[in-house]
This record gives structure tokens, sequence and C-alpha cells, in this order.
């Protein structure tokens, strides 16, 4: 999987490639307009992650570029706007995803995982992690060969967590994921926790081991049983 | 009124107050000259008949004496009256009315002998008919006068107020948020011209200010993001590592307050976005399919707090409204009913073709409800909220007309919108 970010902000585009090399993806940077139009006319990338407010150009021109050059490459916009602009302007023409600043990095995953998903629709789509298993296309999760009666929050809820395995995920960045723009205004710290609750009960009580666990009371990490 | 229109009604009042005054003059000059002319001729008819009686002849049977009445009286009288004049009312029998009827007597002494002659005359008062007379040529000098002013009012207050209403003009078409200055002609007046240049310096202070306030804000809070982004992700990175419970909860504090930052960040952005958002008239949203698709994504977050939420929908309900904003209201909305409202409690929604109510129960609002709608303002200030959403609602619904109202009561909050 190679990636290129295209961001000016030297210190953001070092943490983004950290964490996505962590996650096993070859990671590529270009800080201006013209370096990433370079980089995309001689290689080619899975996934673009462009910022649209570049010191010599705006990042909507590039996906035009791209798009006009018949480049195959998906882009996830990464803006400081809001998501209403993009729904005013529809600046995301073009775009197969964006994500709103400041983002959780374990989001950002998720989103490059969902694109690359949909991309290849023959690869096969079914997330494993121990005896877990989650079907992508039929949406069904099973634990050892068992169907878990899942919501589909909470079976969203697993994939995010299968995605970022062994990561530490706050409560927020929870909630960002499965409410998106809803959660401006709930305290969703409660709301993460009874989901995680319900989602832990059900992989057990089907049998599954509590591979899910709190970090300090301040988020949760799906780790292989010890 | 308008203004010139003030000015012809002073001025009309105060021509007919002139003419009326005028008018009781001619009228008391006029009666008053009758009856002198009268005299004079009694004056010059006695004095024939004096001249007649001087002469010594008989003229007893001359026309003057007609009116002439001639008597001899004691000695004294002349010293006391050189002449008389009375002027009464009397019954004329050959008029066969009352008449005005003026006696002049002098007292000649021909001969040694003291004589009274009386003649009298009858004056033609100026009532009725010559009144009639006067007052219609005064009329009609009222009605040319008052023609006069209306015209001449419009025409002049129409150059002289040519710039006042140029002024106007210009402050009904002046927007603050656009960059052309207010077009004003140059008058000859110096108060206008002081206005003219009053307004100026005022509105380009206020529209640079204005400017400035925008750039600022726009730039902010865009330039804010990148780095909250990256100190974020940098804590992020942090917590995988390896840390002591102590430095997690230190690490997951700065990021709370970072997404806070962030959060309060994009609030005022999109509240400065839609101070200057231009809506389109033409924007239409069916709020019947909207308002039960908002109700549905937040069932879940309802349900962990055991809220019951009835909806009664009118189905066809469209308004004038940019759907994304509409989202963005009903979201805001509906995680206001569930943040503020009691575990085990109620939501009630109910959409007309006129209004949309959307009430919740829930603790007493410690700020009068009116000022909820300001900027970070808390009805509950336990409840971590930015407190800027109903800001927002209010702006959105303002920018394509609808009236919006929050009241609480007997421990319901209630919101309404009136569609415009």
């Amino acid at each position: 999987m190679k990636i290129l970010l295209v961001e000016d902000h030297a210190e953001l585009a070092q943490s983004i490639v950290t964490y996505l090399t962590q996650e096993h993806y070859l990671c590529e940077v270009a800080t201006t307009f013209d370096e990433a139009r370079e980089k995309l006319i001689l290689f080619t990338y899975d996934c673009v992650l462009l910022d649209i407010m570049l010191p010599d150009g705006n990042g909507i021109n590039l996906l035009k570029l791209l798009r006009k050059d018949g480049v195959e490459s998906s882009v996830i916009i990464i803006s400081a706007q809001n998501a209403l602009d993009f729904k005013l302007t529809g600046l995301s023409e073009g775009a197969d995803d964006y994500i709103i600043k400041p983002f959780p990095l374990p989001e950002l995953h998720a989103r490059i995982k969902a694109i690359m998903r949909r991309r290849s629709p023959h690869k096969n789509n079914v997330l494993t992690f121990e005896d877990l298993t989650a079907d992508l296309d039929s949406m069904e999760c099973r634990v050892k060969g068992k169907l878990l009666n899942l919501t589909r929050k909470e079976i969203n809820l697993l994939l995010y967590f299968i995605n970022n395995k062994g990561r530490m995920l706050t409560r927020q960045a929870i909630a960002a994921h499965l409410w998106g723009d809803y959660t401006d205004n709930l305290d969703s710290v409660d709301f993460v926790y009874q989901h995680v609750k319900n989602l832990r009960k059900k992989i057990t009580d089907a049998g599954g081991k509590d591979y899910i666990s709190t970090v300090y009371g301040l988020g949760y990490k799906l780790n292989a049983a010890t | 009124m308008k203004l010139n229109h003030r000015y012809t009604l002073a001025y009309a009042v105060i021509s007919l107050f002139v003419l009326s005054i005028g008018f009781a003059i001619v009228y008391a000059a006029l009666s008053r000259s009758v009856t002198q002319t009268t005299i004079g001729k009694l004056r010059h008819l006695n004095s024939v008949v004096t001249a007649q009686l001087r002469s010594g002849r008989d003229y007893s049977r001359h026309p003057a004496r007609t009116h002439v009445r001639i008597r001899v009286g004691a000695p004294t009288d002349t010293l006391r009256h050189p002449s008389l004049v009375e002027v009464r009312d009397e019954w004329d029998a050959t008029l066969q009315s009352m008449v005005r009827t003026v006696r002049l007597t002098t007292y000649p002494v021909v001969a040694g002998k003291h004589y009274h002659v009386t003649s009298k005359a009858v004056v033609v008062e100026p009532s009725d008919e010559y009144l009639t007379g006067i007052v219609l040529v005064f009329a009609w000098t009222f009605v040319f006068l008052l023609a006069l002013v209306v015209i001449l009012s419009e025409v002049i207050s129409w150059r002289i107020l040519k710039p006042f209403n140029a002024i106007l003009q210009g402050i009904q078409r002046f927007q603050l948020n656009q960059k052309t200055t207010m077009a004003l002609q140059p008058s000859r007046t110096t108060e206008f011209n002081a206005l003219n240049e009053f307004l100026l310096k005022m509105t380009s202070r206020a529209q640079s200010d204005y400017q400035g306030l925008k750039e600022f804000s726009e730039n902010a809070s865009h330039e804010l993001q990148t780095p909250i982004a990256s100190m974020k992700a940098k804590i992020e990175l942090l917590m995988d590592s390896d840390l002591t419970e102590k430095q997690l909860l230190m690490l997951t504090a700065m990021h709370d307050e970072l997404e806070r930052l962030a959060k309060i960040n994009h609030s005022l952005t999109l509240l400065a976005k839609l101070e200057n958002f231009e809506s389109h008239p033409a924007a239409r949203t069916d709020l019947s399919l909207l308002v039960p698709a908002t109700e549905a994504a937040f069932a879940d977050l309802a349900e962990m707090k055991n809220l019951r939420t009835t909806l009664h929908i009118t189905p066809g309900v469209v308004v004038a409204l940019d759907e994304s904003l509409a989202q963005l209201l009903l979201n805001n909305l509906f995680s206001n009913a569930i943040r503020h409202n009691l575990p085990g409690g109620e939501i009630l929604v109910e959409l007309t073709a006129t209004e949309l109510h959307l009430q919740n129960t829930g603790y007493a609002p410690t700020v009068p409800v009116e000022e909820l709608f300001g900027r970070f303002k808390k009805g509950n200030a336990a409840l971590d909220s930015i407190g800027i959403g109903l800001a927002i609602v209010r702006r959105i619904s303002e920018l394509y007309g609808h009236r919006i109202d929050y009241t609480y009561a007997e421990g319901w909050h209630r919101i309404r919108v009136v569609f415009a």
C-alpha cells in the first residue's frame, strides 16, 4: 500500500507518517503543490491524502489535475474547514472522502482502510482478529464461527477496533468515529462506555475472550488475549 | 408624513391665519370708510343748507331739504358741540327693514339764531352680499396661495432635498460586507455636505473594521486547526508508547482540551461563515423527511439515556432552508434535547405546516432563556458543552427569515421555529 501525503505542516506530516508506517503503509510526503504534482506524475499511489491549503496552490486544483490526467488513486481530502463548507461548496468533488482537522489518527486509518476496500471489491472482505471474524459484505460478525447479534453501531465499533488493533483508542476518537458530526454537543464519553460494554458482553456471552481492555478509564485497546 | 408635506401644512396654516387677519382688517376698514364717506357727504349737505339759511331765501322746496331737519335751539349749545355724529340702526319705513342710519347735526349761527341742522342718510353695511364677495376674494386668494405653496414646495423640496434623498438611498443600499463605498453626491447645502462626509467616514470605518474582523476570524480559526491537529496526532502517538498512568492521564487531559479547542474553533468559524452566508432564496428542504431521519440518527443516543421520543410529523412540509444548514439546525436541536435532558426523560417533536416544536424535559435553566441564544451561554454550567449551538441555530433561522423562540415552563424546555 503506497500512500502520498500532501501536507505543508511538517510536524503534522511527520506524525501521520509515523503512525501510518507503524500500520505498515509505505508513506511519502510532499509539502508543496509542485512537489505533489511531480510525484503523482512519476509514481503511482494507492491513496493520496491531500491537504487543500497549500502554500503554492489549492489542493482542489491538484485534485482536478489528477482526475483530468486519469490518475486512479483514491483521494482523501484533509481540510481545516468545516464539514458544512464541503457540503455547501461541493469541494469534495472528485475526492473519495474528506476528513476535518483535527482528526484522530485511528480515524484516518479507518478511512483509508474503508476506501481501499471499496476500490478492491474482489479482495477477501473478511477481517479477522484471533477468533473474531467480520464479514464486510454481509456485515456479519462471528466468534468461533458463531454469529453475534450486533447493532449497526456495535459492528462499526468492532471494525474500528480490529482496524486499529493494539492501539489505544480514546473515547473521543471512538465517539467521533461512531457519530461523526453529531457528537459536537454530547457527552460522548458515557455513550462510548455503554457501547463498548455491550460489545464486550456480547462477545464474551458468545464464548469469545474479552479482547477489549480498558486503559485507565481513558480509552480502550483491542489486544490478543494474554 | 414627508418632510415637505409638513412644511406645506405649516405654510397653509400660517397663510390661513394671515389671510383671516387680513380679512378682518379689510372688513373693518371697509365698513369704517363707508360711514366716513357718508358723513363727509352729510357735512357737505349741511354746509349747503347752512349757506341756504345764510342767504335768507326760502329753500324749503329744495331737494336738499328732504333729509334735513332744521330747529332753532338754545344759544348755549354751540359751545359744546361744533357738530354731532350719531350712527344707529333704525327701522326704515321705506325699505321696511332695519338699516344703519347716520345723523349729522351742525349748529350754525345765522343772523344771531342758533340753528340745529340735522341731516341723515342710510349707510349700506358691507354685510351679507358684500361680505360674501370679500370672503370669496379671500378664499380664492387662499386657494391659489395654497396651490402655489404645494406645487412650489414639491419642486423646491425636490431640488433642495435631492442630496438628502440620495443619502437615504445610499444608506439603504449600503451593505457592510461589501467593499463598495457609499455613492454620495456633493451638494451646495452645508448640512448635507457635513452629513455626507460624516456618513462616508463612518461607513468606511465600519467596513474596514468589519473586513479586518472577518479576515481575522477566518484566518485565525483556519490556521489554528493545523497546529491543533498536529498536537493531537503527537499525543496519540505518545499514548501508544510505554507510559505511566500519571503521564497517560495528563496526556488525555491535554487531548481533551485540544478537542475542545478544536470544537470551539469550528463553531466560531461556522458562525462567522453563517454571518456572511448568502442564502439562496431557492433552497428548500423537506423537513417531513429530514426531521424523522435526524431523530433516527440520534435514536441510540436517546436510548442510552432512556429517553422517550414522540414524533408528530405532518407530511410534505417543505420550507426555505438549505439542506445542509437544515441538517445542522436539527442536529443542534436534537443533541441539545438529549444533552440537557434528565435520565428517563421525554422528547416531543411536532412538525406542522407552519411550525416546528421541539420540547424536552430538563432542569430549569440558570440564566434567562433569551440569553441562551448568545454565544458561550450555558443553561447548565455543569455540562461540558461549548454553548454555541443555539447561536448557530438562531443564525440559520434568521438567514431564511424563520422566527425562533425558546421558553421554559413546568419542567419542559420548548423551542419553536415559526416558518417564514
